[in-house]
């Protein structure tokens, strides 16, 4: 299960930072793409339901010489021995080696939270409530039948819009092709995203973007040091805002200095 | 058998195992399993054919292209289109939810209904589509009957030059009142500043995507400013790396705004002194002439000094600018560094194509326009009007004009009578409504000059600054009629409902996008079946001058709302030229630029209106720069750094009143040749009065609603904790300050002007100037349901919003408060 | 009233003293109840636990007595595996006391999962690289063999040994129970690993992440050392508490003195290792990780004086009282030395549970703090009504403790 696995697709995910404004496209596409359900209250982020998050962080600069930036943090469908993966007693979330995506299996999960424990980068929310789908308000009109509404007392996370993956499967095998073309499966996020910050595809194929902008010198992935092998990086040309990913000694943080590509 | 040991252990053995082998457990663990995935209070998505439509999102004057997936003609779910050329792919958080305004039936009326319970209370009763009709023009007919049709007004929202607009309009006039009343935008602001310095009507059109150097006076680039699907389409194409452009985007504004931050450079005035810094910007390059010298010595008017025919020396833009605003005099007003300042023009004046932007966040509300001229003299110095990377003057979009207005003697007394708002007259000459001047008035006599007010799209009683007094005008109007989808907080103050259809659901357009470059006609269509019982605002204007009948029924003589868009349209197909679709791959400004033409992809009118139809795009990428023949059609034929136009208006009313008492009542401080150029306004700057020390500054935000829209709950999930928390929004201010009035984070504090007070917490924000209290704009609605009723509070309850000079409209953007800890 | 019920040649308090001192208890027991049911019937929304706080207050309190319960495999391994004779005299007080600890950990667990209907989908869909699969199925049967321990015992009742089939069972029981111990003993080291094992493998978890030895970090075998080190104290502690109440010897003083020579020998063992492993992930997990010893107690009300306070105040302390003869004499001292350690073992779970979910691990992520509900209180002291009921109720009508007729003799 934990065996590395070099063929196949590797999703993944390349966010800008230098362009990503904060504007919480992202988070909405996700939550209407997904069916999240929104609680009167979502104002307790310790509670509420979010796929894709937004941190802001500072340069700590005083006025005026202040500047904010955003990361979006989807779930980084860690590769390496995928942290939530596994410790879930239940296989109620799984890896899957073909595609690197993780995902997380609702009607399997007891609610344990042991997965929440273990992911250092709360991409996990817990249903603390049933989905608040007031009866006779019509907001479950809008639901999607690609992805079903969760209930109470189970774990939910991004899915890289698995069922996105299946969209594109399914067009392709129709039209009688094994392999998805670049683009043709893309999440919600990625899509929806106004500046572009978000690239999207296959890890794995040098060809793609993403492979491509992952290994710009300004490239780098949340906590990358503990070893969980992100499939999510990021860019920026800003040392303090690439200074954030990751923990550091002193002197241990390398600004990017001469950049090559 | 015996109980021995042996036995004892095979019993426990045997039965266990032979429990496995019955079917019970496994059937009920199975059972309850399925039980536990299937709640029945859940609700489960039914499946169905997948169908995706083409659309445009008309939520916000931006017009994206938008393209709604839907399961059986259920809409599940809203995604930008990459085929449509304002914005390639993405849309805003609030277009991403719009599908929660159009199926949530708590925030919309249903149908038609009449008021029951008190006003404001939201209670109302149904009534069919016939008595709605009937019950409105009964009352107008009655009113034109009795002379009075003037005493009929309309506030509308619909974003301007779109036909919905027009529809409004010439109904009111038809009717026989001259009191159309527009909510104030910033393309008011726009639309004076051109007119006043290029003597165009067109709209402001800035070229961005071909400027390496944007100068940003207050934009709110990334919060929902101009055309945000285009801005920020843009802003991602500025910092694509692999194009390795150099491009530089500047911020001004007091408050580290997502722009700010995010900008190449942020420059923090003091609110309301933008005007005097683009002064100060102007005289850097004036006094190290720097400026195109051919521009303004052949295209422009007034900068020079001269003297007239009869011998009086008048003053140019150049001395008055080098004489009132030096870096040091600059510094002084705005508080940046005379440095900084001269550092900022060279690198403006020295870009390859630098713009000069001026905005106030996302521009809901008006700007102050001598601040909006005096950014545009950056652009004139730069010498790049109609270049590339700069600003465009252009026509109007070439829609058909609709037939005049047939109109009765009724009508036309009617028309003759003066504006209630007086928009347009002597003492406004420049302005076209003045919703302001409209709640005065209500307030001012014993009876209210407005028998019957008609809102369309737009919800004042929330959105206008200093809205108390909007509301307590709305009292004193007898019959108040809304058009409104939405049960926002002036339809609960109305006796009437005639609900419109949501963006989804209804043909709209969106004639050019503000602040786009080339000219674009949107056009929305409906996506899904009407999900209540409402109609379009269109088609219910023409069956209602249809049933009022005489002159105004004559001046509707179509079938439905559509044929009018139709009509209009023909005009797009007669000037030539446009196409109807866009290809991301190969944009036609890129074919334009390799082939020299673009295939217009359609043969005949029909056709162009059928891709129209289902594309929702006619637009015209073909533009030739550089030219400046018969392009200013100022008195002068030029770009008016001295305006003509504000001499003689001044002139004019200075007939009835001496010439200081006019500008005076224009609200022009200055007396000589300045107060017809560009020129900063202390008054703007807020007044200095020891009982309230700080300025309130309202700020917005793209992923909250501050225009008429009610914010899709999942815009709920967007906003940080220190945003929103529980029912308290917060205040953001300086740690600086917050410690010297004894403030933590999270503290409770109330903000009290003259005119009122609010309830928020405090946020310690690095990014907030030392003196100022920023509040966010789009909380505090007492409408709706439980996702945004009540959720913080409205800046805009406690403004007290003061005129600006000249355009008449409310100063709204900084009054004097007092923090008082609870 | 139900003199039939007691134990014969023994003296308990009347039935309306007996009746009157199992209100409170009651009342514990009701208030869990109503707290369980909410939780049960509303969903864990009742607590304040959140996406932050995966695991809260349920979870250290689980953590605690299925540590403290350790008492009872490990003087059942001490017992019928070592043959220490003198542990017959207490071994029923630490079934009972682990059968106690063990279904209260199991019914908590019931409460704390989001769907406790699905809860058996662990054994179903088990996935055996987790640590908490481990730890379900060790406890569940676990607990299957203490509640056959127990069974014998309640057996034994006088009512109940007068049925002759009865008899027969338990007596059986009894002759087979050295494989139970021994089986009890197998899945109890097992299990007390695994749950420090839960915390250990989260390697993107710095503050409890250890490394070990292949796929055990160290903290499996700490902590079952530090299980078996503290059992023993509360077993001793519990039966101390006992004898107060009813102002009666139950145990010989023999048992005690070498509970508690054992456990402070454990917890010296275990504190020496606790020690080496605490430098050892200062040198090695905290510095890999970009973080420095100090980043871990710089949040909130978390100080170094968290660490000073479980291994020295609640382990060194302790380790010696019981590790010197003439200490663990006094009753005073054995009570003190027993108390601290327990203690010490109920802070290191929650260090383990809470501190290491309160410490964020991105830089720019905030901290945040918890304060459990009446609910989440409810649920967790209901195990101390429910446990002191169990144990009065069994003292009562059961003979618990074999020896007390001899101590004392009813005159
Ligand atoms: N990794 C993985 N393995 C799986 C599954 C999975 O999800 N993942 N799913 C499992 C499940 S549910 C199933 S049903 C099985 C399916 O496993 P298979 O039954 O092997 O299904 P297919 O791969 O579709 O192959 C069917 C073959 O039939 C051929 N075929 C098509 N039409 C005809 C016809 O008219 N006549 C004849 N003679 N041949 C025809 C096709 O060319 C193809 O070679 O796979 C199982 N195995
Ligand atoms: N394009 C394409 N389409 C196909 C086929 C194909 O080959 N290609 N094959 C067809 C065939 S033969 C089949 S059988 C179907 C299979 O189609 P599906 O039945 O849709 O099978 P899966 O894709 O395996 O999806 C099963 C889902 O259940 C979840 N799941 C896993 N365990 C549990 C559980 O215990 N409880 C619940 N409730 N959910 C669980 C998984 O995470 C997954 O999301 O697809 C058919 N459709
Ligand atoms: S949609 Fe794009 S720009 Fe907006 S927050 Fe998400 S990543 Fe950033
Ligand atoms: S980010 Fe968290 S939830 Fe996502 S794969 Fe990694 S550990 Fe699992
Ligand atoms: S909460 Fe669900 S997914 Fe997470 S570990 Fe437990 S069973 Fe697995
Ligand atoms: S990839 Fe899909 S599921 Fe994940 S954050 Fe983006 S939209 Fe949400
Ligand atoms: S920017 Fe305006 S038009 Fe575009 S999606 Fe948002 S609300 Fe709709």
């Amino acid at each position: 299960m934990e065996e590395e696995h070099g063929h196949g697709n590797k999703y993944g995910m390349v966010i800008d930072l230098d362009k990503c404004t904060g504007c919480g496209t992202c988070m909405v596409a996700c939550a209407a793409e997904n069916n999240l359900s929104v609680r009167p209250d979502e104002s307790d982020k310790q509670h509420s339901i979010t796929w894709m998050s937004l941190y802001k962080i500072s340069n700590g600069k005083k006025f005026p010489d202040t500047e904010y930036s955003y990361f979006p943090r989807p779930c980084m469908h860690c590769n390496h021995h995928t942290p939530c993966v596994s410790v879930c007693p239940a296989t109620a979330t799984k890896i899957d080696f073909n595609t690197g995506i993780v995902s997380q299996i609702y009607a399997r999960c007891i609610g344990c939270r042991y997965c929440m424990a273990a992911c250092p980068y709360h991409a996990r929310s817990f249903n603390w409530w049933d989905g608040y789908f007031p009866k006779g308000k019509g907001l479950e009109r809008y639901l999607s039948p690609e992805v079903s509404p969760r209930m109470r007392g189970v774990v939910e996370k991004c899915s890289f819009c698995h069922h996105r993956l299946m969209r594109a499967k399914t067009k392709a095998y129709t039209e009688n092709r094994r392999e998805l073309e670049e683009n043709e499966y893309i999440t919600a996020c990625a899509e929806a995203c106004p500046v572009q910050a978000i690239t999207f595809g296959d890890l794995n194929n040098p060809e793609h973007k993403v492979s491509k902008l992952a290994k710009s010198p300004y490239a780098f992935r949340l906590l990358e040091r503990l070893g969980t092998e992100p499939k999510v990086y990021y860019l920026s040309t800003k040392d303090w805002v690439r200074k954030f990913a990751d923990n550091y000694l002193p002197g241990e943080f390398k600004p990017v200095t001469s950049p090559k590509g | 058998m015996e109980l021995n040991r042996r036995n004892f252990v095979k019993m426990l053995i045997g039965g266990a195992a032979g429990l496995q082998f019955t079917p019970l457990p496994w059937k009920l663990t199975d059972d309850i399993a399925i039980w536990t995935q299937n709640w029945s209070w859940l609700p489960v998505p039914q499946a169905g054919e997948f169908t995706l439509e083409k659309s445009v999102c008309t939520l916000c004057p931006g017009g994206c292209g938008i393209e709604v997936r839907k399961v059986d003609g259920r809409a599940v779910k809203i995604e930008g289109r990459t085929d449509y050329p304002v914005n390639p792919g993405g849309i805003c958080p609030i277009g991403m939810g719009g599908l929660q305004l159009l199926y949530n039936k708590s925030i919309r009326f249903t149908g038609p209904m009449k008021r029951v319970g008190p006003r404001g209370s939201g209670i109302f009763k149904d009534i069919s589509w016939e008595e709605a009709s009937r019950m409105l023009t009964a009352r107008i007919s009655d009113l034109r009957k009795n002379g009075k049709p003037e005493s009929v007004a309309a506030i509308d929202g619909n974003p301007g030059r779109s036909t919905m607009a027009m529809m409004v309009e010439r109904f009111i006039k038809a009717i026989g009142s001259p009191n159309y009343i527009r909510i104030p935008s910033i393309e008011d602001t726009y639309r004076m500043s051109n007119i006043i310095m290029q003597g165009t009507e067109g709209p402001m059109a800035y070229d961005l995507e071909n400027s390496d150097y944007v100068l940003s006076f207050g934009c709110g680039l990334l919060e929902g400013w101009g055309a945000p699907g285009r801005v920020f389409n843009a802003w991602g194409n500025w910092h694509e790396k692999s194009q390795k452009k150099n491009i530089r985007i500047v911020q001004v504004e007091s408050r580290a705004s997502n722009t700010a931050s995010k900008a190449d450079r942020w420059v923090a005035p003091r609110p309301g002194t933008e005007a005097a810094l683009a002064l100060g910007l102007a005289g850097v390059i004036i006094e190290k002439r720097l400026y195109d010298d051919e521009f303004i010595n052949y295209n422009t008017f007034g900068f020079h000094d001269w003297k007239t025919a009869d011998g009086t020396n008048h003053t140019g833009f150049k001395t008055m600018v080098l004489k009132n605003y030096s870096p040091a005099q600059t510094a002084e007003i705005t508080g940046i560094t005379p440095d900084r300042i001269i550092s900022l023009a060279m690198d403006f004046i020295k870009a390859g194509a630098p713009i000069a932007i001026y905005g106030k966040g996302k521009g809901t509300l008006n700007g102050s326009l001598y601040e909006c001229m005096a950014v545009q003299t950056l652009n004139a110095l730069a010498g790049n009007i109609n270049m590339p990377g700069g600003v465009i003057i252009h026509d109007p979009l070439p829609l058909n004009p609709l037939p005049a207005i047939k109109a009765d003697a009724v009508t036309r007394r009617g028309l003759n009578r003066p504006r209630i708002d007086q928009a347009g007259s002597k003492r406004y000459p420049f302005s076209n409504s003045l919703v302001n001047n409209l709640t005065e008035a209500i307030l001012k006599d014993s009876e209210s000059p407005v028998d019957t007010l008609l809102v369309f799209s737009s919800n004042p009683a929330f959105t206008l600054p200093d809205h108390g007094r909007f509301e307590k005008a709305l009292k004193k109007v007898p019959f108040i009629v809304s058009f409104s989808p939405f049960r926002d907080e002036t339809a609960n103050m109305a006796d009437l409902i005639l609900p419109d259809h949501t963006c989804l659901e209804k043909t709209n357009d969106i004639v050019w996008p503000t602040g786009l470059q080339y000219p674009m006609y949107g056009l929305a269509r409906p996506v899904v079946e009407p999900v209540y019982d409402t109609r379009n605002m269109g088609d219910v204007i023409i069956g209602l001058a249809k049933r009022i009948g005489e002159t105004t029924g004559a001046s509707f003589p179509w079938e439905s709302f559509e044929e009018v868009v139709k009509t209009r349209v023909m005009g797009l197909y007669n000037s030539g030229g446009g196409i109807v679709d866009y290809d991301g791959s190969a944009p036609a400004w890129k074919q334009q630029k390799q082939r020299g033409i673009i295939d217009q992809g359609y043969a005949s009118f029909n056709d162009m209106w059928k891709k129209i139809k289902s594309g929702g795009m006619w637009y015209r990428p073909v533009h030739t720069y550089k030219n400046r023949e018969g392009l200013f059609k100022t008195p002068t034929g030029k770009f008016e750094f001295f305006s003509t136009q504000v001499e003689t208006a001044v002139y004019e009313y200075s007939k009835q009143v001496s010439r200081n008492k006019a500008l005076k009542a224009f609200g022009i401080k200055e007396k000589g040749d300045m107060a017809f150029m560009p020129h900063y306004n202390p008054e703007s700057a807020g007044k200095k009065e020891t009982a309230y020390p700080l300025l309130m500054v309202p700020y917005e935000i793209i992923n909250l609603c501050s225009n008429w829209i009610p914010g899709p709950p999942f815009l709920n999930k967007t906003l940080f904790d220190n945003e929103l928390r529980g029912n308290d929004s917060f205040a953001e201010i300086n740690p600086a300050t917050a410690s010297e009035y004894g403030l933590k984070e999270n503290d409770r504090v109330i903000i009290k002007s003259q005119v009122g007070e609010i309830k928020v917490r405090i946020s310690l924000f690095d990014g907030a100037m030392p003196g100022i209290v920023y509040v966010p704009s789009g909380f505090g609605h007492t409408a709706y349901d439980e996702f945004l009723k009540g959720k913080g509070v409205n800046p805009n309850d406690i403004i007290q919003a003061g005129k600006d000079p000249l355009s008449g409209q409310p100063v709204w953007w900084n009054t004097q408060v007092q923090l008082i800890k609870v | 009233m139900d003199s039939e019920l007691i134990p014969g040649g023994v003296k308990r308090c009347s039935t309306r003293t007996f009746f009157l001192w199992t209100l409170p208890w009651i009342a514990l027991l009701t208030w869990g109840l109503v707290s369980a049911f909410l939780c049960l019937w509303k969903g864990l929304n009742q607590t304040n636990m959140s996406n932050y706080f995966a695991f809260a207050l349920w979870i250290v309190f689980d953590l605690s007595v299925i540590a403290l319960g350790a008492g009872a495999f490990f003087t059942g391994f001490l017992t019928y595996i070592i043959g220490l004779k003198e542990l017959k005299n207490i071994i029923n007080a630490t079934v009972i006391i682990g059968f106690i600890c063990y279904s209260g950990a199991v019914a908590m667990l019931g409460i704390d999962i989001g769907q406790p209907i699905r809860g058996w989908f662990i054994f179903w869909h088990v996935n055996v690289h987790s640590m908490l699969a481990e730890v379900s199925f060790c406890i569940t049967c676990y607990l299957g063999v203490l509640t056959i321990e127990y069974l014998p015992l309640i057996l034994e009742n006088r009512q109940a040994d007068k049925i002759p089939a009865l008899h027969l069972f338990s007596h059986n029981l009894h002759h087979i129970m050295a494989i139970f111990a021994a089986t009890g003993t197998f899945l109890s080291f097992f299990h007390q690993g695994s749950l420090g094992g839960m915390y250990g493998v989260m390697y993107a978890r710095p503050f409890a992440f250890r490394e070990g030895f292949y796929v055990w970090p160290s903290t499996f075998f700490l902590f079952i050392l530090s299980a078996i080190a503290a059992g023993p104290s509360f077993t001793i502690l519990c039966t101390k508490l006992a004898e107060k109440i009813t102002r009666k010897r139950l145990v010989p003083e023999n048992a005690f003195q070498t509970l508690a020579k054992i456990s402070g020998w454990l917890l010296s063992t275990y504190i020496v290792l606790k020690i080496i492993d605490t430098i050892c992930w200062v040198y090695g997990v905290v510095p890999r990780a970009g973080l420095t010893f100090m980043d871990f107690y710089k949040e909130g009300p978390y100080g170094v004086w968290l660490l000073v306070l479980e291994i020295i105040i609640f382990g060194v302390i302790p380790a010696i009282i019981l590790m010197t003869p003439s200490a663990r004499k006094s009753e005073g001292w054995l009570i003190t030395g027993c108390l601290m350690n327990c203690t010490g073992i109920v802070l290191n779970r929650f260090i383990f549970t809470i501190v290491s979910l309160a410490i964020p691990v991105m830089p720019f992520d905030k901290f945040v703090s918890y304060l459990p509900t009446w609910q989440e209180w409810g649920v967790s002291l209901a195990l101390i009504g429910y446990g002191v009921l169990i144990f009065s109720l069994s003292y009562r009508y059961l003979p618990v403790f074999p020896k007390e007729r001899e101590l004392n003799p009813v005159t």
